[in-house]
């Protein structure tokens, strides 16, 4: 059944205009004013503060990390530190569902719009605000924050990497102190998940002018204002961020009454922490703690699909000059017989145990249009060197490399010194590659060259890896041949198939999921053809916690979105939990 | 004396001057460029890249950049850092005190460790605990800092919870606390990297004091002092230790830059947001204005050290005056 539901003329509330959901049937002409009773008749229904005791709130959760966030604002906030801040602080228009659906409006739940209603020809959507929510400096959020945001995040002169998110987006405007419309060049099945999960709302009143550079030296880069369920209380640098339950939020208080982010750089200090009770959790266990951490009877595994995966990629192109391909990558029946020559699965097991899976390509498990059973490159060694033989890459010298038309088949693999589960698999590739009578040469580098050499291509292969987002529309940055060039994209390997990019976007303008999935089938199975890089691992999420709290919700692109409904029972919590509110 | 100390200051300005030109081009000649993080994100396109490069200025010509920076420096202003979203005298004035309470502690402690330490060796050579203490030294001596630290860390916090892991007060709870417990609290999180600190300085003073020690004793005036019926404690403490602290003053004069500079190892082991920490996360954020103030200021202090050695030489040794 295929269904196109994102051109609907219908006016549809939002209580499902994903085509993957059996709700957006209902797309029925049904007035805003209707809408907005309605919805907010489903909230009272389920209003988790009807009945709440004393006893249901309260508790503090401290969590460890490893390093400072570098700005606390949402539009220019890039590490996680500060992605986790940002969510709790400050609240979208609408949040993402758990089943993290990006087509349509399906799943996504009311934040400060209570409610919206489409545009019958899609172009628009109407956004009603919900008047009761306040900035923590008391003043009331209004449509205006929201023209605000959007001008912020957009204007190429604050330099947002999140600005390409808004392209689609024509204008927004605001008819009245209560509404506010963001308007669309034109109609795609996720132009709703991009206008209202990029931005995060900021308040007009405080940010004002400010623009540029000015951006991150402003108050709110330090001291945020938010609309969300938390209230910022401080940051000592290098030590923690404190915040607090907005007890008076539009949206109910949390259940939490604080929620500390403690910094410690070095993972055993982390480690020692967490098993020693000053932390109540550790967002991600390495793999080779993971043992220790699981015997700690007072700790919980959390073992949740990721959102990252990460490859060896090739640079199909000279790095010393662009328009030459590469002297061994330009060529794919080789980087087919280098994939060959790995034994994926072992490497990945080294490198992690048990807590990763072999990467299916350039994509995630955790998307539903992901077919984890696509045909891979085998592993046969024998292939493999069968393979550079016939290609005439033969070891004429007897050094054990080998070489054809005097160049020897010996490359640079470039690493990035922090991640030791990729330095790891970067030796046993190294290895496993000599074994056909490959060499490699591993450069191990720290971020910032790392990423330099990344962008200015001068590189011959990298253990690189992605986080992606919860819509898998970013592979047109990284893989795709808009993606390839140097001034314009993240696919610093310069693949270029255009099959692969008709592919990608039929499957963006699919609204339907099995729509979705076969086209993203095709694309992937083309691009795992191609072997512009050697698919390794997509990790798992390991996070552990402390028993006495009660996790809500993980969802794999931020297991924080749900912290507000996290709790710690009364009869269960120690000192520190009692110590904000004195119970 | 003053024109020792003038001449002493004008040289310390040109070394300074120096450390901060090499300093600021080599960090700019290193590979990779500020907000890493940030550029290595897929929706970074290049367009927003180059606004973030002008933005800082940090698309100008290196030399351009330099007297821009030098000027700003001359008026007292060095810069904004970009890995802290704060001007960099504010990030420094939020980590010095931090680190000179755990360095000057660490250095008292190794010190007076290192000192203790000989003086017992001495005065008991070539008997048994002579040798243990020694070997205890070299132990220490030859175990690198980091693996010292967590070696500390594991066993006093983490297997027998005596002591917190890191930072400088309890999270959470800190604020909660009456003015004694603020204080405990505070002593509670210096005690491990300040011991840490003061094992790892003790090993160098004890090994130079009983060298030194030894070889003054054979003077003419310790034996006169001797023979004048002076008991052996006493002989040590007043006669012999004022000549023999001169190569002691030596390891003062190197080690007190570190009292700005901090000790990265242990205050990334334990969490201290002192000096090292800046540094480091500097380097690795490729922060280019937080980098160069914090060697400036090192570099400052190492004249300064260097200086305050040499005046306490004059002042221990007669002759050098």
């Amino acid at each position: 059944m295929q269904r196109q539901t994102h051109i609907s003329t219908a006016t549809a509330i939002h209580c499902g205009r994903g085509e993957d959901n059996p709700a957006t049937c209902c797309a029925v002409k049904i007035s805003f004013s209707k809408s907005v009773i309605l919805i907010a008749l489903v909230a009272a229904c389920s209003d988790p503060d009807a009945g709440r005791s004393d006893a249901a709130t309260g508790g503090t959760l401290i969590i460890s990390v490893g390093g400072d966030p570098e700005t606390l604002l949402p539009p220019i906030a890039s590490t996680t530190t500060g992605q986790i801040v940002g969510d709790l602080v400050y609240d979208r228009l609408a949040e993402i569902g758990d089943s993290l659906n990006t087509v349509g409006d399906y799943g996504f739940q009311p934040r400060l719009a209570e409610a919206w209603a489409w545009a019958p020809d899609s172009l628009s959507i109407a956004f009603r605000m919900n008047p009761a929510a306040r900035w923590h400096d008391g003043v009331p959020v209004r449509a205006g924050d929201v023209v605000f945001t959007y001008k912020l995040y957009s204007d190429s002169i604050n330099g947002s990497p999140y600005a390409v998110s808004l392209a689609g987006i024509d204008s927004v405007t605001a008819p009245d102190s209560l509404t506010a419309t963001i308007w669309f060049h034109q109609r795609s099945p996720m132009q709703f998940y991009d206008a209202v999960n990029t931005m995060s709302i900021l308040p007009q009143h405080i940010l004002g002018a400010v623009r540029g550079p000015e951006l991150r030296a402003s108050s709110l880069s330090r001291t945020p204002v938010g609309s969300g369920r938390f209230r910022f209380v401080k940051w000592n640098t290098g030590q923690s961020i404190e915040l607090a339950a907005d007890t008076s939020n539009y949206r109910h208080r949390p259940n939490l009454d604080r929620v500390i982010i403690t910094i410690a750089p070095d993972i055993n200090t982390a480690l020692t922490r967490l098993a020693g009770g000053e932390a109540d959790m550790l967002e991600q266990i390495p793999a080779a703690s993971f043992a220790t951490v699981a015997k700690d009877t007072s700790l919980r595994i959390s073992l949740t699909n990721g959102l990252d995966y990460n490859f060896v990629q090739f640079n199909l192109n000279d790095p010393k000059a662009r328009s030459r391909a590469h002297r061994l990558f330009g060529e794919k029946e080789v980087r087919r017989a280098l994939t060959m020559a790995l034994d994926r699965r072992s490497i990945v097991r080294n490198a992690y145990d048990s807590l990763a899976d072999v990467a299916v390509g350039p994509t995630v498990r955790a998307y539903p249009t992901t077919d984890p059973s696509l045909r891979q490159i085998p592993f046969s060694r024998d292939a493999a060197k069968k393979t550079l033989d016939s290609l005439g890459w033969k070891d004429l010298n007897g050094d054990g490399v080998r070489e054809k038309n005097g160049t020897t088949l010996e490359f640079t693999l470039s690493v990035p010194a922090p991640s030791a589960a990729r330095r790891s698999m970067a030796v046993l590739i190294q290895e496993q590659l000599g074994t056909v009578g490959a060499k490699v040469k591993i450069d191990v580098l720290d971020i910032p060259a790392f990423v330099d050499r990344q962008n200015r291509r001068a590189f011959d292969a990298v253990m690189g890896g992605w986080h992606v987002e919860p819509s898998p529309g970013g592979i047109r940055q990284t893989w795709g041949s808009g993606g390839a060039e140097s001034d314009n994209g993240s696919n610093y390997g310069s693949y270029r198939n255009p099959i692969f990019d008709s592919y990608v976007d039929s499957a963006l303008s699919s609204g339907t999921l099995s729509d979705r999935r076969a086209h993203f089938s095709r694309a992937y199975q083309t691009i795992v053809d191609d072997a512009p890089a050697i698919w390794l691992a997509e990790p798992k999420r390991v996070m552990a916690i402390h028993k006495r709290i009660r996790t809500v919700g993980l969802r794999p692109d931020a297991w924080w979105a749900n912290i507000a409904e996290w709790s710690i029972p009364a009869g269960e919590r120690i000192a520190r939990d009692r110590i904000a509110t004195g119970r | 004396m003053a024109a020792f100390l003038l001449r002493r200051l004008v040289h310390g300005v040109i070394v300074v001057a120096l450390v901060a030109t090499i300093v600021f081009l080599l960090i700019h000649a290193a590979p990779g460029a500020p907000f890493a993080e940030a550029m290595d994100n897929p929706n970074m396109t290049e367009a927003v890249r180059q606004k973030w490069l002008h933005a800082y200025g940090l698309d100008r010509p290196i030399g351009e950049q330099f007297i821009r920076y030098l000027l700003s420096v001359f008026r007292g202003d060095f810069g904004f850092s970009y890995s802290n979203p704060r001007p960099v005298v504010d990030v420094l004035a939020a980590a010095i005190p931090n680190t000179l309470l755990l360095m000057t502690l660490g250095l008292i402690g190794g010190f007076a460790l290192g000192i203790s330490v000989a003086v017992v060796q001495v005065r008991n050579r070539g008997k048994l605990i002579d040798k243990v203490l020694g070997g205890v030294s070299l132990a220490f001596f030859a175990v690198p800092d980091f693996w010292l630290a967590l070696l500390i860390l594991v066993s006093l916090s983490g297997w027998v919870h005596l002591f917190p892991t890191g930072g400088t007060v309890t999270v959470g709870e800190y604020d909660y606390l009456g003015p004694l417990g603020r204080l405990a609290d505070r002593a509670k999180h210096l005690f491990l990297p300040a011991l840490t600190l003061s094992l790892l300085y003790f090993p160098i003073i004890a090994r130079h004091q009983r060298a030194s020690l030894i070889d003054v004793l054979p003077s003419d005036y310790i034996t006169t002092a001797r023979a004048k019926g002076v008991d052996e404690r006493t002989v040590i403490r007043h006669h012999a230790m004022r000549n023999a602290l001169l190569p002691v003053v030596t390891i003062l004069g190197v080690a007190f830059p570190a009292l700005l500079t901090g000790a990265v190892f242990i205050e990334r082991v334990f969490s201290w947001p002192g000096m090292g920490f800046v540094i480091l996360s500097s380097i690795n954020g490729r922060d280019y204005p937080l980098l160069t103030a914090s060697v400036i200021l090192g570099a400052a202090f190492v004249v300064l050290g260097s200086l305050l050695a040499d005046t306490l030489y004059r002042w221990l040794d007669p002759r050098l005056r």
